[in-house]
């Protein structure tokens, strides 16, 4: 009997979509959908119309800087069950013993974590409206600054789910992801780099971190409007090391 | 090798099959979880048109064999190759041949039964009228058409078992793995099941799973005994019988007679 084990670039994309269809149709199955969703556009509308209020100028840089603290919650809590509970309820056996790659899976379901991800996003556009109705916004600042956070949200999605991976638990993988992610929002925050820079001045650590570490100040580019080529590096960079790693965990963690 | 051979028959003595015919070829496997043994040079070959029982008590390591042949488990040592692909360096090829029922047959809880199926059907490739056509047949055959609209967490253990079943055999695969396929059937169904299998033979390499001896003597010709790793058996069930009748004693008795036969050793 002859057959093949090459996989085709179709036979790829194929087993990617069929995965990310069926992961999005979970997350709608079990309501995770509509609760995230709901509760993230509740919130982060309500925060930015507060400040709106307050500051009263046409723009959404304010939407944008509150973000990261946000999505440093929601998105540890989409990407959490995404290898957990197969891990848990031993459908791992069953998806990877199907004809497809690891990568393939890694990816499916990375895409259907930045689709729930668009919809949390999409949820924030009446904001865009209100503002286009009211002045005359710029136009490419905000582009620019829902471009960085889908370059975030997709960062953080990958370890979120590298993560959950590792653990093979729903809460540790949540908790491990939003302290990492937490990690990586607070070592931007001017005040945290002056606290860690004081605690060992010779070596600055609070100033390096924030230099080569930190998501925030590539993040605060595009909410700035600046498009760097090293900030798209950064986000690309991270994205693919941790769906890479991923897919080596799901090779390695097999029992 | 087997510590207790009770005949050299293996495929090459049955009439169906040739060397050339082997699906499943376990070559001295062995595979360990840290200290614990669970599988010890095991080695036996599944042919086409053979339906094969593995036999053993919880824990003997069938899943562990089982887990190995489907290309989920990598073994610690030997070989394994089913339909002349290797497990681990052809594992694609491996995994499109195989229809595999794994342990507690777990399935994605939350997804409707028809979706369930036609993602098991994507995945592989299939699509169209020929997708359409294999869902018709393995509803018709594993009596699915009540819950097809159900949600999988909602139907009776039955028909969970009957679902992983279709699922397995939704591609027509021509090597069949079932572990402990019958596992919350009841006595009605399992009969079904019998039935089915049998109809499924011609052509295709068949392997399943039980601790259940009545089970495995009902639907195969054939019987692999398994006990702490190590394959202490292979032989017909009429060889067994012979045996039997030899020492006097219930087909049972044999089987035990073999397993203590071991830890005795």
């Amino acid at each position: 009997m002859n057959v093949s084990n090459a996989l085709t670039p179709m036979q790829m994309i194929g087993g990617i979509c069929v995965i990310a269809r069926r992961e999005l149709a979970a997350y709608f199955d079990s309501s995770i959908a509509y609760v995230y969703t709901i509760a993230f556009v509740v919130l982060a509308n309500s925060i930015f119309m507060n400040e709106f209020f307050l500051t009263g100028t046409v723009d959404m840089t304010g939407f944008f800087d509150m973000l990261p603290l946000l999505l440093v919650v929601f998105l540890p809590a989409v990407t959490m069950r995404l290898w957990a509970e197969e891990r848990k309820s031993r459908t791992i056996e069953l998806l990877l013993t199907l004809p497809i790659r690891p990568s393939q899976a890694v990816i499916g379901k990375f895409l259907s974590a930045l689709g729930l991800f668009a919809l949390f996003l999409i949820g924030s556009l009446p904001i865009v409206i209100m503002l286009m109705s009211l002045g005359s916004p710029d136009l490419g600042l905000i582009a620019s600054g829902y471009f960085g956070a889908v370059l975030f949200g997709a960062m953080f999605l990958a370890f979120g789910m590298f993560l959950s991976a590792l653990s093979g638990d729903q809460i540790v993988a949540f908790v491990s992801s939003a302290i990492l992610g937490f990690a990586l929002v607070l070592t931007g925050d001017g005040r945290v780099v002056a606290v860690l820079d004081g605690l060992f001045p010779a070596l600055s650590v609070g100033t390096i971190l924030y230099e080569h570490v930190s998501v925030m100040p590539h993040y605060d580019a595009f909410v700035r409007g600046v498009v760097q080529l090293s900030s798209l590096v950064y986000f690309g960079m991270f994205t693919v090391l941790f769906l890479w790693l991923n897919a080596i965990v799901l090779e390695r963690n097999r029992v | 090798m087997p510590e207790v051979q009770l005949s050299a028959a293996t495929a090459s003595q049955s009439p169906l099959a040739s060397p050339a015919q082997t699906m499943i070829d376990v070559q001295e496997v062995t595979r360990r979880y840290g200290q614990t043994l669970a599988a010890d040079r095991v080695s036996f070959q599944v042919a086409t048109g053979e339906i094969v029982g593995f036999l053993g008590p919880n824990g003997a390591g069938k899943s562990t064999v089982l887990k190995m042949i489907s290309t989920w488990l990598p073994p610690t040592t030997g070989t394994v190759a089913v339909a002349g692909h290797d497990v681990q360096r052809q594992s694609l090829a491996v995994r499109r041949t195989l229809g595999y029922l794994p342990e507690h047959n777990a399935m994605y809880e939350t997804m409707r039964v028809d979706r369930f199926l036609r993602f098991m059907g994507e995945i592989r490739s299939m699509s169209g009228g020929y997708l359409a056509s294999r869902i018709e047949w393995v509803v018709d055959k594993c009596t699915l058409a009540d819950v097809m609209r159900k949600r999988v967490n909602q139907c009776s253990k039955g028909y969970r078992q009957r679902i992983g079943l279709a699922a397995a055999l939704l591609h027509d695969p021509k090597v069949i793995l079932l572990d402990e396929p019958t596992h919350g059937l009841d006595p009605l169904q399992v009969v079904a099941f019998r039935d089915f299998i049998q109809e499924l033979r011609p052509g295709r390499a068949i392997l399943f799973s039980s601790h259940i001896l009545a089970e495995v003597m009902a639907i195969c010709e054939r019987l692999l005994i398994i006990n702490h790793g190590k394959l202490l058996a292979d032989a017909t069930v009429a060889e067994l019988r012979a045996e039997a009748e030899r020492d006097d004693c219930t087909l049972e008795q044999a089987v035990l007679k073999i397993v203590t036969r071991e830890q005795r050793a």
